[in-house]
């Protein structure tokens, strides 16, 4: 398999007017085409800054990061982020406006991705009239919509409630694995990560290295199925106990 | 059950809150109408001084001779238009340098003290000033009503531009929007809550640097008539007077209500 994204040796330092801190530290990393990687580590120890990293929206201070694909990245947040003075079909075409490329193919495929994902009877209402899940998956269409190769998730769920982040959860997989994307998602959710990825990378308490890489051994099952299935709990008692060592 | 299927606790609970709505505007009404009727009553019975206390009918009587006789149209015409003119000059360079200073961080840092001295300075200090620079006509008194408003929209403005959201400005950076988009398909639109807050603002502060400018230097207006009718003792022409100024910035006052609800209907904040 390709190799998308390579870190080498990166390390990120933030500095304030109270000191420095050093936030990211020697990691290096490859993320494979096709690839669902996830990140856990210990609260606070630079995950969103590892993601930003990636995304090239801060650029290390040391280290390298090559990207061999295409388009950037898409980013998608903790929050839908929807604009709430556009309606839904607005929204998602706001990266093709930013990138100049609303032409009338890349609306054709915006209006293509609401179809296949249920989402085209609600087009043209405003994203108050949707639920956090709905908006949710109408956030993940906004970043498909100019064809990133790479999605970045940090944290996309968290802001959900129990029931929805699973259901949500389950949705965001199957589109991401019908639309044949490399993800990284940032999450403090062990289960979330088990229940999604190929393969997880956890990383040390801050400064942030790579403490270990997980390789998963479910078979292209949803992250329901896989939740059910007793290996399950197995890496939820690995990675659980390699997190609190 | 009743012809709207409502249950009848619904229809009790409706007809309780009809019938406070009504009391309110009762009261409303009654509160004006008792105020007016005892000031009348006492001036008739000559309890206070019809000179210096004047009286409902006498100052709907002035009004009757002010409006009969056109003269209050020159008056109304001259302190609209310092109001308006103050008002839109204010709001377009209030937001323009609110602009400039969003957008370049130093500049804001660099200027910050001279606006918190400039916002606290009482403007109309630099009342022999701007007569001395702008002489004793409607240019005058609109230089004062911008003066008074134009510092109140930079702060309310810029303060608008600064609480965009960080995620979603962070979001339309990983889509690689350059400064300019994020101005226009970020920041002003989250900002129209606040823009239409500032007109709020902006159209009272108008009115004040309008009627002050007035005070200080005219030879019309309402601000003029006010003053003129208190040097020549005439109380029924102040009061008078100062009812028409209610109803003019009442009335601009429920036009900037009606156009934020007509941008707010269409922009969903």
């Amino acid at each position: 398999m390709k190799e998308l994204l390579t870190l080498e040796g990166v390390g990120f330092v933030y500095h304030t007017p109270d000191g420095e801190t050093v936030a990211v530290d020697g990691l290096s990393f490859t993320v494979k085409e096709g690839e669902f990687v996830s990140v856990i580590g210990p609260s606070g120890c630079g995950k969103t800054t590892l993601l930003g990293l990636m995304s090239g929206l801060l650029s290390p201070t040391e280290g390298k990061i090559t990207f061999s694909g295409g388009e950037k990245p898409g980013y998608m947040l903790q929050r839908d982020e929807l604009f709430p003075w556009r309606t839904i079909r607005k929204n998602v075409l706001l990266p093709l406006e930013i990138k100049k490329k609303l032409t009338k193919e890349n609306a054709e495929y915006a209006d293509s991705l609401f179809e296949k994902y249920g989402l085209a009877d609600f087009k043209e209402q405003y994203p108050d009239r949707l639920s956090g899940g709905m908006r949710q998956r109408v956030a993940l269409i906004r970043t498909l919509v100019f064809k990133p190769e790479v999605l970045l998730l940090d944290e996309p769920f968290s802001a959900l409630d129990y029931q929805t982040r699973l259901s949500v959860c389950e949705d965001v997989y199957n589109i991401i694995r019908r639309e044949n994307k490399t993800t990284v998602l940032v999450t403090h959710d062990i289960s979330e990560a088990i229940s999604v990825s190929d393969r997880i990378l956890m990383l040390t308490p801050r400064p942030a290295r790579v403490k270990k890489v997980y390789t998963l051994d479910f078979k292209e099952e949803s992250p329901l199925k896989r939740r059910k299935n007793p290996r399950f709990r197995e890496w939820f008692e690995i990675l659980w106990r390699d997190l609190n060592e | 059950m009743n012809k709207q299927g409502y249950s009848a606790g619904h229809v009790a609970y409706l007809k309780k809150r009809r019938r406070s709505a009504v009391a309110v505007n009762v009261a409303r009404v009654a509160i004006l109408a008792g105020v007016l009727g005892a000031w009348e009553l006492m001036y008739r019975l000559g309890v206070i001084d019809g000179f210096i206390f004047s009286a409902p009918s006498r100052i709907f009587a002035t009004l009757g001779g002010l409006f009969a006789s056109g003269e209050i149209y020159l008056h109304i015409g001259i302190t609209l238009y310092e109001t308006l003119a103050g008002f839109a000059i204010a709001t377009v360079a209030g937001s323009a340098v609110a602009l400039a200073l969003w957008w370049n961080e130093k500049l804001r840092k660099i200027l910050d003290p001279y606006i918190v001295v400039l916002n606290s300075l009482p403007k109309i200090a630099l009342g022999p000033i701007i007569i001395i620079w702008f002489g004793s006509g409607t240019r005058a008194i609109i230089v004062m009503a911008v003066l008074i408003a134009v510092v109140v929209t930079t702060i309310t403005m810029l303060g608008a531009f600064l609480e965009t959201d960080a995620d979603k400005t962070l979001l339309m950076r990983s889509m690689g929007a350059t400064k300019v988009q994020i101005l226009t398909k970020l920041v002003i639109p989250s900002s129209l809550a606040g823009f239409i807050n500032m007109l709020k603002i902006n159209i009272g502060m108008s009115w004040i640097g309008s009627i002050m400018g007035e005070y200080l230097v005219s030879k019309a207006g309402i601000g003029y008539l006010i003053v003129y009718g208190g040097q020549v003792f005439r109380l029924d022409l102040v009061y008078a007077s100062t009812l028409i100024l209610l109803a003019l910035a009442a009335g601009m006052y429920a036009l900037v209500s009606l156009a934020e609800k007509l941008i707010v209907g269409k922009n969903r904040i």
